[in-house]
């Protein structure tokens, strides 16, 4: 049963034998699994619940309903968006689809590192290829790639870097261009669209529009309290409480930590929310003679992995493509006025190209605002910044062997290339401080992270809290380093692991 | 970022009295006949009437019509849907943004920031842009942080308007024969 704010009574209270907050990466398979096994599961999502038939294929539609802050979440000083969902399904409903496993070697630094046992590519190989067959995680063929990813597949080629496809969990996608704003064709298979009916088949109840705001202790149950607010915007907010025994935080890396803050919960070692990773990102858009038309096509196809880990210190950047939609094109490309609109109206004609930088010395921290939001900080790293300034070089690389008559940069002053010859020295003279180049993130990880050493990590490698029995984070802040790749595969693999683990040991765990 | 220790909007503002005092004397400055500056709608739910023209003056500058753009597609009021827009926000980023517009907009602040006589509405379209630019150029974080705010507001606001698709090329999705 699927139930959205408007028709819920007030207030709710619910039993269950395990309540789970977010209906994720992390909450939707620890449903499934755990309603599977017979427990009784009420699974909490802040967002609303959609269907197929309701996604409109527009930015302000899609921004409005199914995005954080309507797509203008971001750090305190707003130099870094991040973009999130915000629906049942969460950042599944409205990513690109890229499914990546996690490079070995970051999972052996997570051993190394962290201690973390069982999390080997040998250990976690069986939980990637069930979940690559049950999300039908799959390369296109040469002919599917848009303008746009061929960019990428040809222009790296020609530089001799190494550039692939990538898996993509879809089934009889017709490459309409608007993954971000919720597939209106049935054709991705997010979490909204396979382990939450799954879930709610074994007798799992969803609850939209529920706000987790505290966790309360008491003996060996939990009590999970908030307000409904119902997405129409029109019914007024109610309360909600639900009791259970386990309790799963999978409310993202930007929202499990404020839960546990607000409650008191999980932090003697003081990590919650500190460890912030975001996968920093910015775009480069090349202009070329012919249309590339950026906004349509499969968003993401492709990517150019040639420049991860090239040093052995763990980092570096990724290039991958970006769909341009109109507003988030107008909101990133450089300046404003006469000279904007110009690029504007060359839209088609642009091609857009992100940088993705895997972090090894930035640092960043959620903590909750006066109302219980995120209020986020973030501080670039200089071996990060390095690899920011040389992925936007290469990516610029990539767009004249790709054809481009001219590249430019999200440099707030704008920042242009006429040639190979003129990306260093344009690259040196650029302002690099804070809203002096445009910056998102649509993978922010590690408020939580994983680990055996209690005094520097929040939960173990069953992503149970080590202070309290019972109450587990199961999503994206759990990874104890940036990743590199898009993480929806890595946190699916880690929530099934640890849903089965909770599954198999759940009389011990509730007791 | 290597900026991040730079001043910032907030302790300029919120930390120091005298920010506060500048921003009600900047409100207390006469701002002559609105009307005459254009017609305002009459229902705005968040932005009063002033910052309605500032917002309008704004989003022109900022989207940069060419000459003869205007006239040759269908209007499209971005202050309008600024104010529909900032009025579902929540209540700390609604003072935020009226403050963000005083600061921006008023005579004082013109003044103390970039020597300048008139306020940004009595700026002519070419004093309008430099302004815009000192803001988007300013060594002062909390400008640059509010260019980008200005920005992306003036910005969404205009491009998420089906009718401001079809002079850039944008199609919307792609839909297969069989599904049109």
């Amino acid at each position: 049963m699927i139930l959205s704010g408007r028709d819920m009574a007030d207030p709710i209270r619910e039993s269950a034998d395990v309540c789970i907050i977010g209906s994720g990466c992390g909450g939707g398979p620890t449903a499934k699994i755990l309603a599977e096994a017979g427990h009784r599961v009420v699974l909490l999502e802040e967002g609303g619940y959609y269907t197929t038939a309701e996604f409109e294929p527009s930015e302000e539609a899609a921004y409005q309903n199914l995005y954080q802050k309507r797509a203008g979440q971001a750090t305190e000083d707003l130099a870094i968006t991040i973009l999130q969902g915000r629906c049942v399904g969460g950042s599944t409903t409205v990513n690109w689809t890229t499914s990546l496993r996690t490079p070995d070697f970051v999972l052996e630094a997570w051993r190394r590192d962290f201690g973390l046992r069982g999390f080997s590519s040998v250990e976690l190989q069986p939980y990637f290829e069930r979940i690559e067959r049950y999300l039908n995680i799959h390369r296109e063929p040469d002919q599917h790639h848009s303008p746009n990813n061929r960019l990428i597949l040809d222009g790296a080629g020609k530089l001799g870097y190494s550039a692939k496809a990538v898996g993509r969990n879809t089934r009889g996608c017709v490459r309409a261009g608007v993954c971000g704003f919720g597939c209106p064709f049935d054709a991705k298979l997010s979490v909204d669209m396979t382990y939450i009916p799954d879930a709610v088949k074994a007798g799992a109840t969803v609850l939209a529009d529920c706000r987790a705001r505290k966790i309360q202790p008491s003996g060996r149950m939990k009590r999970v309290t908030g307000t409904v607010t119902p997405s129409d915007g029109k019914t007024p907010e109610k309360r909600f409480a639900v009791e259970a025994p386990v309790v799963v935080v999978s409310a993202s890396a930007l929202h499990s930590p404020l839960i546990l803050l607000e409650s008191g919960l999980a932090n003697s070692s003081d990590q919650v929310g500190r460890n912030l990773t975001l996968h920093l990102t910015t775009a480069v858009a090349g202009l070329y003679g012919r249309v590339i038309y950026a906004a349509g096509g499969i968003p993401q196809s492709a990517t150019c992995d040639h420049f991860m880990n090239r040093n052995g210190d763990g980092g570096g950047f990724w290039i991958e493509a970006v769909p341009a939609y109109p507003a988030l094109s107008a909101i990133s490309l450089p300046g404003f006025g006469a000279s904007h609109r110009k690029m504007m109206t060359q839209h088609a004609h642009l091609g857009a190209l992100i940088v993705l930088v895997k972090e090894i010395d930035s640092s960043g921290r959620v903590i909750p605002d006066s109302r219980g939001r995120p209020r986020i900080s973030y501080t670039l790293g200089e071996r990060d910044l390095a690899y920011l300034k040389e992925g936007i070089g290469e990516a610029s690389r990539v767009h004249f062997a790709a054809g481009a008559e001219s590249v430019m940069t999200l440099h707030t002053v704008p920042t242009q290339f006429h040639s190979p010859g003129e990306i260093q020295r344009g690259l040196d003279h650029a302002r690099w401080g804070m809203n002096e180049i445009v910056l998102y993130s649509a993978h922010p990880l590690g408020t939580c992270r994983m680990g055996e050493d209690p005094n520097q990590t929040v939960v173990d490698a069953h992503c149970q809290t080590h202070d309290v029995p019972g109450l587990f984070v199961i999503d994206g802040s759990v990874t104890p380093t940036s990743l590199g790749v898009n993480p929806q595969l890595t946190l699916l693999a880690i929530a099934e692991k640890s849903a089965e683990w909770l599954a198999e040991n759940f009389r011990t765990i509730a007791s | 970022m290597q900026s991040h220790h730079e001043p910032s909007r907030r302790r300029f503002l919120k930390e120091t009295a005298l920010g506060t005092a500048f921003l009600l004397a900047a409100r207390l400055i006469p701002l002559g006949s609105l009307r005459a500056q254009g017609p305002i709608p009459r229902d705005l739910r968040f932005l009063s009437d002033h910052e309605y023209l500032v917002m309008k003056a704004l989003a022109e500058r900022m989207v940069g019509l060419r000459d003869g753009e205007d006239s040759a597609q269908p209007a499209i009021d971005a202050a309008l849907r600024a104010d529909r827009f900032l009025a579902e926000e929540d209540q700390e980023i609604r003072t935020q943004f009226h403050q963000l517009l005083t600061l921006f907009s008023s005579t004082l602040f013109t003044f103390i920031f970039d020597f300048r006589f008139s306020s940004f509405l009595d700026m002519s379209p070419e004093e309008k842009d430099s302004y815009i630019e000192d803001w988007m150029t300013s060594s002062l974080a909390f400008r640059r942080k509010g260019f980008q705010a200005l920005k992306r507001t003036c910005m969404s606001m205009y491009y998420t308007d089906p009718k401001s698709w079809k002079p850039i090329g944008y199609e919307g999705m792609f839909l297969p024969e069989d599904r049109r």
